[in-house]
């Protein structure tokens, strides 16, 4: 058994040893095969026979349930038949309904063209006139008329989906005969991106209303916490759940490995990461590695192949990168190699994670927490052949999260799925949309609100003032200037917007947020691997003027950040701590500028720029005076505790609530408001909030719980970018003191009265090295 | 889920940023290299140019309105009211050799399926000239059958199809079959829109022949809400059995937009009619021989038309939008008159064509 030969390697090898932190075993389990209510028709059985496929009890529950005519979301495991569960009653229909029609659509390229030779076989075998075809922003101009009229299966993204919808007078033989919607890897739409693409969505669901058809959705995701809660948001319609995994699975073994077990590390994460790669490929395990970028997956195979070649050029020649990018062929070729077993190590990176066509392998590597549990069980669960047992290695980074995860593997191990989170009540991203809608057809406010919600009775009108609109007899008509779907972008919020010009010439347009940060007066831009130098900033036309430099320095901004509470929500204590939730009002300054070479700081420059206010959510807590008093009391920094909890809490959202730690901001005062309170606020960075700072408001204890545990644990003395360190202070990580946070912290886990006595969390002392 | 108070910046924010949004460029004067990769520029002189006259047609025109400047009416029908406009002018047209189009086809060989240059030199050195002659071919008979079929029975959309899938679809017999029709068959059809698709068409110009003048039929929108009705108004030039559209540019922007606004508004589309497009007969005819096939650039260089106080059609939307806002008529002064303009190019263009390849010489 190759893979408990390397596990014995990892027990024995004195480097891999020490930083082999845990293992987590899971029995193998049998297959479950299950009926189909109405039979197949022949020729979807002898498609089935052919390939000698039994349906497993998921799969047939699915098309159960979508032949009754339910909207279904599917949430089995990685390789478990997802696909094949949602192709069978979309061909089963296509064939007994002559002019039906169905749309997928994927989140990448690469799943797009996989999905449509699954679909092309599958016509071909069955005989079923799919004629399936791509359509998407490469497809040739001169191919989309014959692709509208006569393909019965489309294969898009929500993107294409997005500019295409005000063509419905040309898709209308489509739109009126749409039977069913697939997404694929739905969870890929959620935070912002999914908020935008339930609104796409919705658009098409009106316009199908206006052509008379009536589409089924089938969803599949990896596994989330609110799957139905999920699906409803994105479609506005209710889902049968099937997560009910029938397939059959071998002995899994999980290892936590930490290259900062000592706190520091020798060498590299991808210099761990290869090790463990060429030590799986000369175990003769088929291995798959996941990398955070392109550049380390093309690193990682170089160095790997290098040590490989010690050993034999053939093992070296066995190791190859696969990523975005590839040409098809390219990648076509990689595919067969791993089937004939030729290669024995791919290094890819993390956009490939989903579905691709690879099959299963002996074990995969996954260097650095791929910042969802999501993502980590789909990656992971690419190991594992029929019924063969498999290996998975996640490879800590230094950072908080990584890091945490490594002091408490069984919080790694037990911890429930993510929420993924929609919020289709932003008037910020509802506007956008009900301008592309009203681009469509003539937005009517009654029979639109079951696509819109409540916002169009106050946003038409204000739409209208601001000359977008103009209320007709047939509706309210769209009258802006632009292209309105080309106004909406898919991943932000609106905002003011800058132009970058260099002689003339526009170089790209910024937010106001993003020119405030990286395009003020003397800021060192880069574009497309240019370095520019920002000359000038005119606030009045938004356009800013660069020039080319070669300078060997960067600049970084400094931030004040100010806060007001509009409306407090929703209040709660927990354990003795107040804490509440609501509408506040951000204020940003930008202040000044490091002028930086390397970690070095050569120069500080002021700024004197307007400060930028926007609107979102929070939650907030104000320290009990006898916490204030217990941090001075021992002569620590109530402002530095204050601000290495907000840090840490900030750091531990993406383990509660789906998020990157980018989505959200924060600030701390230990004097806030007229009362003077020691407060910490944590909040959406994006206008009109996303329900991220709503969703950890519910979860609080547990959010607290790990904040404390993760600066309990770490090893450092004063606070280390493993904990309360924040990569993106606006104060330069001043001031922090991590004494003083661990007692704040404290707290929050257990109340004012018990700290330092002995009623803690399972005895849990807040003991701080 | 609560809603937010309404941020009275939200509509002010989505204007911004339309207002950022120009769907041309602005290129430096002779920069030809610059508006080689636009569609769609404007040099900056005459932007400029385009601006100061904006304003000052914002201050003549000041407190006017629509029905003291402009000669027209109210147009009812079922999708509302418009505001319709009427001017007629003199218009020569040449007189088309319909014998010299007829032969020319008939001599025709390659417009028998299967039957290229070669074999059309072979047929000819064996006395086959003419596609009758092939009646008489053991072999290509009942191919030549067909093509007299259609040129004697076919309408004019079928004769069109059939010379453009055997030639191009500028081929000069294509447009040759424009002498199918009485000159009271042609509309002639130019729009203004607010941008380019997914916009209302804020003006739609018409011209037909009547009594061999040239009768230009304008149906401007005085708001949005008036789109409906001038989309009807036009639609129902567009029916008709001997109808013949003319346009420049129209199969890719004219007709499909009108279709797509149709649509919008849950109207169908006009049957099939046949069209001719000058701006593809203008690009075999003139292709290398001139800079630029814009209209403005052919009527000038072939027609010998300048215009004066013009605004630049890819400005159209923005001087619409400040009369939209402003309520001032002023810029809709030379938007009217543009696209008038357009329409009387379109069809002396149309015929000065026509009279080269088919007039009488």
């Amino acid at each position: 058994m190759a893979v408990a030969d390397l596990i014995r390697l990892l027990n024995v090898n004195p480097v891999y040893r020490t930083r082999f932190v845990h293992m987590k075993t899971t029995e193998p389990e049998p297959a479950r095969y299950g009926l189909l209510e109405t039979s197949l028709s022949p020729s979807l059985e002898a498609y089935l026979d052919q390939r000698g496929i039994r349906l497993y009890s998921h799969q047939c529950e699915a098309i159960n349930h979508v032949r009754a005519g339910k909207n279904v979301i599917l949430t089995t495991s990685t390789a478990s038949g997802k696909t094949l569960a949602f192709n069978i009653p979309v061909f089963s229909d296509l064939e007994s309904h002559p002019d039906a029609r169905a749309l997928y659509l994927y989140p990448t390229k690469a799943l797009s063209n996989d999905q449509f030779l699954t679909l092309e076989q599958m016509a071909q075998f069955t005989g079923i006139a799919a004629k399936p075809a791509i359509y998407d922003g490469d497809t040739p101009q001169s191919k989309r008329a014959a692709i509208r009229e006569h393909s019965r299966v489309i294969i898009s993204n929500p993107h294409e989906l997005h500019q295409v919808l005000s063509w419905h007078a040309k898709w209308q033989p489509f739109l009126s005969n749409l039977d069913f919607i697939i997404i694929d890897e739905a969870h890929r739409y959620r935070g912002v991106f999914g908020s935008h693409i339930a609104f796409v969505i919705r658009r098409l669901l009106r316009l199908c209303r206006h052509y008379g058809s009536n589409p089924r959705f089938i969803l599949s995701t990896a596994t989330l916490a609110n799957p139905c809660e999920f699906a409803r948001h994105l479609t506005g319609l209710e889902f049968s759940l099937v997560d009910n995994d029938g397939s059959p699975h071998g002995r899994k073994n999980f290892v936590l490995y930490n290259p900062f077990y000592d706190g520091i590390s020798e060498r590299s994460l991808h210099q761990e990461t290869k090790d463990l790669l060429v030590s799986c490929v000369k175990e003769d395990l088929q291995t798959l590695c996941f990398t955070g970028s392109r550049k380390m997956a093309e690193l990682v195979t170089v160095w790997a192949r290098d040590d490989a070649r010690r050993i034999s050029s053939r093992l070296a020649e066995s190791i190859s990168a696969y990523r975005a990018g590839f040409l098809p062929e390219e990648r076509r070729v990689i595919e067969r190699q791993l089937k004939e077993g030729v290669l024995k190590g791919v290094v890819s990176t993390n956009a490939l994670e989903l579905g691709i066509d690879i099959g299963s392998l002996d074990a995969v590597i996954i260097s650095g927490y791929p910042g969802t549990m999501m993502s980590t069980r789909q990656q992971a669960g690419r190991a594992g052949r029929k019924g063969d047992e498999s290996l998975a290695i996640l490879v800590a980074q230094a950072n908080p999260l990584d890091q945490y995860f490594m002091h408490h593997p069984e919080q790694f191990f037990e911890r429930s799925h993510e929420h993924a989170i929609i919020d289709t009540g932003n008037p910020y991203i509802v506007s956008g949309h009900l301008l592309c809608a009203a681009a469509e057809l003539p937005l009517r406010e009654e029979a639109d609100r079951d696509f819109f919600g409540e916002f169009v009775s106050w946003l038409l009108p204000e739409l209208e003032s601001n000359d977008l609109l103009r209320r007709t007899s047939r509706g309210w008509v769209y009258a802006g200037r632009g292209r309105a779907a080309d106004a909406v972008r898919l991943d932000g919020v609106p905002g003011e917007t800058f132009r970058v010009m260099c002689h003339g010439r526009l170089l790209e347009t910024l937010d106001l947020g993003q020119a405030y940060r990286e395009a003020h007066k003397g800021a060192i831009m880069l574009h497309q691997g240019e370095t520019f130098v920002v000359n000038e900033m005119d606030l009045e036309t938004h356009t800013i003027r660069v020039t080319e430099t070669d300078v060997d320095y960067y600049t970084q901004p400094l931030k004040e950040v100010d806060l007001s509470i509009i409306e407090t929500l929703e209040t709660r204590t927990v354990n003795g701590v107040r804490c509440a939730f609501g509408d506040v009002e951000v204020t940003e300054q930008y202040t000044g500028y490091k002028i930086k070479r390397g970690d070095t700081i050569i120069g500080l420059e002021p700024l004197s720029l307007p400060a930028l206010t926007f609107r979102t959510r929070a939650f907030w807590f104000i320290l009990p005076e006898s916490i204030e008093q217990k941090v001075s009391g021992v002569g620590l920094d109530l402002a530095g505790g204050l601000h290495g909890a907000e840090h840490a809490v900030i750091a531990l959202m993406p383990l509660h609530v789906m998020c990157d730690r980018w989505d959200i901001g924060g600030l701390s005062s230990p004097a806030y408001g007229e009362d003077g309170e020691p407060v910490v606020f944590v909040y959406d960075a994006y206008e009109g909030g996303i329900g991220l700072a709503e969703k950890a408001f519910s979860i609080l204890p547990q959010l607290f719980l790990s904040a404390y545990e993760l600066v309990r644990d770490c090893r450092c003395e004063t606070g280390c970018p493993s904990c309360i360190y924040s990569p993106k202070c606006g104060n330069d990580n001043q001031p922090l003191d991590k004494d003083a946070t661990a007692i704040v912290l404290g707290a929050l886990c257990r109340g004012p009265e018990s700290t330092g006595g002995s009623t803690g969390v399972a005895g849990m002392m807040p003991v701080t090295p | 889920m609560s809603a937010l108070p309404a941020p009275a910046r939200i509509g002010a924010l989505w204007q911004q940023r339309m207002q950022g949004m120009r769907e041309y460029e602005i290129v430096r004067d002779g920069n030809a290299f610059g508006a080689g990769f636009s569609n769609s520029f404007v040099f900056s002189s005459e932007y400029e140019q385009a601006r100061h006259y904006l304003e000052m047609l914002l201050s003549r025109y000041r407190g006017m309105t629509i029905d003291e400047q402009f000669h027209g009416k109210e147009l009812v029908n079922g999708g509302g009211t418009c505001f319709t406009l009427e001017s007629r002018q003199d218009l020569s047209r040449p007189v088309l050799d319909s014998d010299c189009f007829r032969t020319d086809l008939l001599c025709d060989l390659t417009l028998v399926h299967g039957i290229g240059p070669a074999t059309r030199k072979k047929l000819n050195a064996r006395g086959y000239h003419s596609i009758p002659d092939l009646m008489e071919h053991p072999k290509l008979r009942s191919r030549a059958h067909e093509v007299l079929a259609c040129l004697s029975d076919g309408n004019t959309s079928a004769i069109m199809d059939m010379i453009g899938s055997r030639h191009s679809k500028s081929h000069v017999s294509v447009l040759g079959t424009a002498g199918l029709h009485e000159p009271e068959d042609y509309v002639f059809l130019d729009i203004e829109t607010l941008g380019l698709f997914s916009r209302p068409i804020i003006l739609f110009g018409i011209g037909v022949i009547d009594n061999g003048k040239l009768v230009v039929y304008q149906y401007l929108l005085r708001d949005i809400a008036e789109e409906q009705a001038a989309l009807i108004a036009t639609a129902g030039h567009l029916s008709g059995d001997r109808v013949a559209l003319v346009t420049f540019n129209g199969k890719s922007f004219d007709l499909p937009y009108i279709v797509d606004r149709l649509a919008y508004y849950g109207l169908g589309s006009p049957a099939k009619i046949p069209h001719f497009d000058v701006l593809h007969f203008s690009r075999r005819r003139w292709k290398d021989q001139l800079p630029s096939l814009r209209l403005a650039a052919l009527e000038r260089e072939i027609l010998g038309i300048s215009r004066s106080d013009d605004v630049p059609g890819q400005m159209v939307p923005e001087f619409y939008e400040t009369y939209l806002r402003s309520g001032n008529i002023g810029p809709l002064v030379p938007i009217v008159e543009h696209n008038r303009q357009d329409v009387v190019s379109l069809a002396r263009l149309f015929f000065h064509l026509l009279g080269e390849t088919y007039g009488c010489r």
